[in-house]
């Protein structure tokens, strides 16, 4: 075993360090939410242009092959920084349906590598919770002259800034994941921001023509659960990274802030606060590396590895995020210090694609 | 190039079955018997010496050890899978204060007559070693110990108290920690003491538990004679040498294998308890304690593994160190609370600690006879070998300056 990053790692995480501290300021972040759609367009340029974008796509098919341990480095950086752009949704969930996709795309991986498409997945739908086994209301059906999908989705992440949308649809029986253009005729969305700044969507499909069925049935299930799971891990990272920054910016704070003639990280009260958060933080990556190391075993051992990271690392959160507002004092609540920021940028990664709930009902299947 | 790996060094299975077949054969039916109704923490003194002697025989009761002492050369991972299996195939613990404290310390500071003289005894199991750090003045405030060792000629004269002396009663030698200097700093006069237990002068006493049982003690010292060449060695080091012991070993106070067994039979619980004919591991209730134990468990393993493999680690590592000590010991409390919690009502009868002791009581299942206990005297993971609250001071020092 070696916990240690390689070469190429540690020049992935200095490069993503140095450049994300420098770009994604608060000031900058802040500034993003007057933008449409959420997405700072030149920052997803340069994205691209370090191969983060390239970085789950298999190199067969043009992309740079990475590992999770891969993206969970490069996921912590981002996490570090708060930065909500999507990169699960396009770099990680949707490459790795489309790789294992026989159909044609027109090149679309590629054009997701060089940043010019980005897509997102459009699963959830109204009156359910975090369900991904049952069939879907949307339908998939056969026109005469093509396919067509009509239904109501929910929550789609990143919808207002993809060019395509991966939509699960059909029963049952006949469960299939469909690549539509997200400006296709017959789409509608409506589209919201996120606590984090990131953007959502519920989208109504009506006749939407022009899909690519991309796998179905057993396939299309078994896509699905895969990728949800390596977004999962990838979230987790960004996680992690998010709550080593709680720790930065409140041991930097408890040392600068004085209080009754002395810095406040005098007391010893603070300082047990912050020995807490170190204790969940230090496990918190502990157990995200039990989940990158299964993520290529099979879908039994790995749906349980990820799940139960998943449930460790949300109740990290819970007491990272939470005290380093309390740590804070009224600052903590402002929108003008980082740690408000990292307190809704981690409530969101938590409750993506299943929260501690839906993980131990899952757990519990087993 | 050493990319992040998580995978286990294959060799490594060969090793746990090698090591498993071992303990499978070595193991007698009456000390896996005698761990099972166990309910401490610990083994029985008795049943550890017995282990250890087994364990000998194969040249295994001390192999973490230097080869020239007694060790096996064995890898960091080798030592862990060995672990593991003993504790899975419920073995006795071997004598701590031996083999994890008094004789690293001896082999690596002690006398060449210190070594001879308890080295061999100690990988033996010739006889039981107690600890004597804490007094009643001072437990946390270690630094500040009383007991005094005043030289004169070749010999000392101890005078002082000790407490929490684990089996101090059925232990023939004890280490401790003596002020051999009372005009210097309060760390610099500290010296480390190997004194025979049947000194004249010597008076212990079992102290009553909550659990029953009585295998803390207190240990007087009254004009206590003991050979000058029993300093380990010099005079004043003392603190240095404890400090070495707790660096020596980071990860054993995680209990990672006591936890994983202990988790083991909470989920054995959660089968054979019901209600309304439904076992408890399908109430919604416990069934999320399980697993939020099991999420934090197997985020201790990881910790684990991480301080095993040498992780470049940004922050000191003795913080991390106190991490698996934090997080080892809310596991030990939770895992055994719930436990304790599982069996509802049964969960109050007071059982006799001593299994010879207890009654038939055919309407009760084994586990209820000392999951209560064991629960109770738990309480003690987050006080002993440095406080809950010391582990979190050490960290807001050690990790973030405050």
């Amino acid at each position: 075993m070696d916990f240690n990053l390689s070469d190429l790692q540690r020049m992935l995480l200095d490069t993503a360090e140095r450049y994300l501290a420098e770009r994604f300021t608060l000031e900058h972040r802040r500034a993003l939410r007057d933008t449409a759609d959420g997405l700072d367009t030149e920052a997803w340029s340069t994205f691209a242009e370090l191969g983060w974008l390239a970085l789950a796509i298999p190199e067969a098919q043009g992309g740079l092959g990475g590992t999770m341990a891969d993206i969970a480095v490069l996921g912590a950086a981002l996490g570090y920084r708060c930065v909500a752009l999507p990169f699960t949704s396009s770099a990680v969930i949707a490459p790795m349906i489309l790789a294992e996709s026989d159909a044609p795309q027109g090149g679309l991986l590629q054009a997701i590598a060089e940043g010019i498409s980005r897509v997102a997945l459009a699963h959830d739908e109204p009156d359910e919770r975090y369900n991904y086994s049952a069939g879907r209301r949307t339908m998939l059906t056969d026109s005469g002259s093509g396919w067509t999908v009509t239904g109501q989705k929910m929550l789609v992440l990143d919808a207002p800034s993809a060019t395509h949308l991966i939509v699960s649809a059909g029963g049952d029986d006949d469960f299939t994941l469909t690549l539509v253009p997200a400006d296709a005729e017959g789409i509608s969305s409506s589209p919201y921001p996120l606590l984090n700044g990131a953007r959502a969507a519920d989208i109504v499909l009506d006749e939407v023509a022009g899909g690519i069925p991309l796998a179905r049935g057993r396939k299309a299930r078994t896509l699905l659960a895969n990728a949800l799971d390596y977004g999962r891990i990838a979230d987790a990272a960004q996680m992690v990274g998010s709550m080593e920054a709680d720790l930065a910016l409140c041991s930097a704070y408890l040392k600068e802030r004085q209080q009754f003639g002395q810095p406040i990280g005098k007391f010893q009260a603070l300082q047990h606060i912050m020995a807490d958060m170190f204790v969940a933080t230090h496990q918190a990556r502990s157990i995200l590396y039990s989940a990158i190391a299964a993520a290529e075993a099979d879908e039994a051992t790995r749906s349980r590895a990820v799940s139960l990271a998943r449930i460790n690392i949300a109740e990290a959160h819970q007491i990272v995020a939470r005290q380093a507002i309390q740590l804070h004092g009224g600052y903590g609540i402002t929108d003008e210090y980082e740690v408000s920021h990292h307190y809704r940028h981690q409530i969101v990664l938590e409750k993506l694609y299943g929260d501690v709930d839906f993980h131990e009902r899952r757990l519990a299947a087993d | 190039m050493a990319i992040m790996n998580f995978e286990l060094d294959p060799a490594l299975e060969a090793f746990r079955q090698e090591v498993r077949a071992a303990i499978d054969a070595d193991l007698t039916l009456e000390l896996k018997a005698g761990m099972q109704a166990y309910a401490g923490s610990q083994a029985e003194p008795d049943d550890a010496l017995t282990w250890m002697r087994i364990l000998n025989k194969r040249g295994w009761s001390v192999p973490h050890w230097p080869i020239e002492y007694g060790g096996t050369g064995w890898s960091a991972m080798q030592l862990y899978i060995f672990n593991e299996e003993c504790c899975n195939a419920w073995a006795p613990d071997t004598c701590w204060g031996e083999t994890q404290m008094c004789g690293p310390v001896i082999y690596t500071f002690g006398s060449d007559y210190l070594k001879e003289k308890f080295l061999p005894a100690f990988r033996r199991g010739d006889y039981y070693l107690a600890q004597g750090f804490s007094e009643p003045g001072n437990g946390s405030d270690l630094a500040r110990l009383r007991t005094a060792a005043r030289r004169e000629g070749n010999i000392y004269i101890v005078n002082g108290q000790k407490i929490w002396t684990s089996s101090a009663y059925a232990s023939k030698w004890g280490f401790f920690l003596v002020r051999t200097d009372p005009n210097v700093k309060s760390q610099a006069g500290i010296s480390f003491l190997m004194i025979k237990l049947d000194t004249p002068g010597i008076t212990i006493r079992r102290i009553p538990q909550l659990n029953g049982e009585a295998d803390l003690c207190e240990v007087f010292l009254d004009n206590v004679v003991v050979p000058a060449e029993n300093l380990i060695g010099e005079e004043g080091k003392g603190w240095t040498y404890a400090k070495f012991l707790l660096d020596h070993e980071r990860t054993t106070s995680s209990f990672i294998f006591f936890n994983k067994r202990e988790l083991a039979r909470a989920k054995m619980i959660a089968q054979n308890e019901a209600q309304d004919g439904e076992p408890l591991i399908r109430n919604p209730h416990f069934r999320s304690r399980l697993l939020r134990i099991e999420a934090e468990l197997t985020a201790l393993e990881w910790s684990v593994l991480r301080e095993l493999s040498h992780e470049d680690f940004k922050y000191d590592a003795t913080a991390a160190a106190s991490t698996l000590k934090i997080a080892g010991s809310r596991l030990q409390q939770s895992i055994n609370e719930l436990q304790m919690d599982m069996l509802g009502a049964k969960a109050m009868r007071a059982f006799p600690f001593d299994p010879a002791d207890r009654e038939d009581a055919p309407l009760w299942p084994g586990y209820a006879e000392t999951a209560t206990s064991r629960a109770l005297v738990m309480r003690a993971a987050t006080i002993y070998g440095g406080t809950l609250q010391i582990q979190k001071g050490i960290i807001a020092k050690l990790a973030f300056d405050l």
